[in-house]
């Protein structure tokens, strides 16, 4: 007791050999406790290593191949570092510590908790699958992972799983879609964006779309670092810092996603299709709403299938507040939010566990009132994905 | 009360209050002290004590559980090459890998100055000057 009669405690510590992950879920229990919670973005371990068991045939032999190449430093290899972080390995000089992946051990942890209701889970490892040139096997892959999350995360309480899409192989994307979804704990298709070459609205996608309407499956964007674009939709070599190409990458590709798909008019043929953008942040979305309609007032004979301005249509996705901008005032969330009309859209994103994943604490620093609190945290989320709270 | 008897700002700003005998805290240890509801990161970095606010002001996360290490620089005095300095005095984020000097509390590449705090040794004790 300090003689002014604060408590004081004073604990020896040690420093964190990952980093720090959502511990100040406790600082703020009592803030929280009594919403409804929903992470729209987590990820757990999904290395390659998972999928060797679902993959048959030559595909299988292929994965083998894969599994014994000498890429040191990744458990069981990893995709997203072959094509990808290779480029700029070690350029953080490990700071901070790399991001552990998280087991289904430290998932259940996470919500035993108590705080969070549902963690809706999405691919890591496939995350790039875009990229890659034969949609065949990129089509594996999504068969493998979506096979192996299926069963084994299946029936955890208050876990949740998006399917992913190899969106190169829209036909086999769309068997997928068949074949999960009716499962329980499946609730959303999700479409790795980046690498997608022609944009997402083109026609040869449109299986997918169908397919997603005929289950109501909601379809949930999902970018990564535009790593080896060499065209589409940067041109990365321009850039020589991993900084500059994971700032702009997120939010380029989910504005040219978007656009594409409201250009397509696929919003207009799917009327009751949903869809979210997570992992780009939120402050472009004023920027390519507001565009488009000062563009559409000069192009609209482009466009003959929309029965409205562009604005109208994205108003009504979805985004996932990871990885929210730090923003200098504590007002300046619901400001930006008021921009794009997303008080019945925005949901809370933490990107559990990767290394740039969003503590609480930075949307809590945030003023706004306790409604529009409640649904990002939660309300949000339960209408898009459809579940029903769990409290 | 006369004025005589009010303490002064100086005074009650000067509490001392006591972290952990000296043999408890060795080169290399660290303790998160809270005082009320204000968390401070102490540090013992080769016998040298350090006290800086504890939370980072990004997204909070507990700075007492950083690690040192060193950084890179580049800047007139370096004549624009980029060098690696400040080993073992760089106090990195647990959270996102913010920089701070451990010695001033300045962040690397931002316009930001943790509150540092003086610590002191009396009588065998580490005690945190507030």
């Amino acid at each position: 007791m300090a003689a002014d009669g604060q408590l004081v405690t004073v604990q020896k510590v040690e420093p964190a050999s990952n980093p720090v992950q959502d511990e100040d879920l406790e600082q703020y229990g009592e803030d929280l406790s009594g919403l409804t919670i929903v992470d729209v973005d987590v990820h757990v371990d999904d290395t390659l290593m998972y999928m060797l068991d679902y993959m048959e045939g030559h595909f299988r032999k292929r994965m083998e191949t894969v599994l014994q190449a000498d890429f040191k430093g990744e458990p069981g290899n990893s995709l997203r570092n072959m094509i990808a972080h290779i480029a700029w390995l070690g350029s953080s000089y490990d700071k901070p510590p790399r991001a552990k992946l998280a087991t289904k051990e430290d998932l259940l942890a996470r919500m035993e908790k108590g705080i969070i209701d549902y963690s809706i889970l999405f691919p890591s490892e496939l995350l790039p699958v875009g990229y890659l040139p034969e949609p065949e096997w990129a089509a594996a892959l999504a068969t493998a992972y979506n096979q192996y999350m299926v069963d084994a995360y299946n029936n955890l309480a208050g876990v949740k799983i998006a399917i992913v899409v190899a969106p190169q192989h829209p036909d086999r994307a769309a068997e997928e879609i068949d074949l999960h979804a009716a499962h329980p704990d499946v609730v959303s298709v999700c479409i790795p964006d980046v690498g997608v070459n022609p944009p997402i609205g083109d026609e040869k996608y449109r299986p997918i779309f169908e397919a997603a309407a005929r289950h109501d499956l909601p379809i949930s964007f999902h970018g990564i670092e535009a790593l080896i674009h060499d065209n589409y939709p940067l041109r990365v070599a321009h850039f020589h810092t991993l900084m500059q190409v994971n700032s702009m990458g997120f939010p380029f590709t989910s504005m040219l996603q978007i656009m594409s798909v409201v250009c397509a008019g696929i919003p207009v043929r799917f009327p009751n299709l949903k869809f979210a953008i997570l992992e780009a942040g939120l402050t472009w979305m004023p920027f390519i709403m507001y565009r488009l309609d000062a563009a559409y007032l000069r192009y609209r004979t482009e466009l003959p299938a929309l029965e409205k301005k562009p604005s109208d249509y994205i108003r009504d996705w979805y985004i996932g507040t990871h990885e929210l901008e730090a923003l200098p005032r504590r007002g300046d969330l619901v400001k930006l939010i008021e921009l794009y009309q997303g008080h019945e859209t925005t949901m809370w994103a933490s990107d559990w566990p990767h290394l740039e994943r969003d503590l609480i604490a930075g949307f809590m620093r945030y003023e706004m009132d306790d409604e529009l609190r409640r649904k990002i945290l939660g309300e949000n989320a339960l209408r898009f994905f459809g579940l029903t709270p769990r409290k | 009360m006369t004025p005589d008897k009010q303490p002064s700002l100086r005074s009650r700003s000067r509490r001392k209050i006591p972290v952990a005998p000296l043999h408890d805290f060795p080169p290399g240890t660290r303790m998160e002290v809270k005082v009320g509801s204000v968390q401070i990161a102490v540090f013992n970095v080769g016998g040298d004590f350090y006290a800086l606010y504890g939370r980072c002001p990004h997204q909070s996360a507990p700075l007492s559980r950083g690690r040192l290490q060193g950084t890179v620089i580049c800047n007139a005095e370096t004549c624009w090459k980029t060098e690696w300095a400040h080993d073992g005095e760089v106090l990195v984020c647990p959270g996102h890998g913010m920089e701070y000097h451990i010695r001033s509390g300045k962040a690397f590449g931002y316009n930001l100055r943790l509150r540092t705090y003086e610590v002191v040794v009396e009588d065998g004790q580490v005690k945190l000057v507030m």
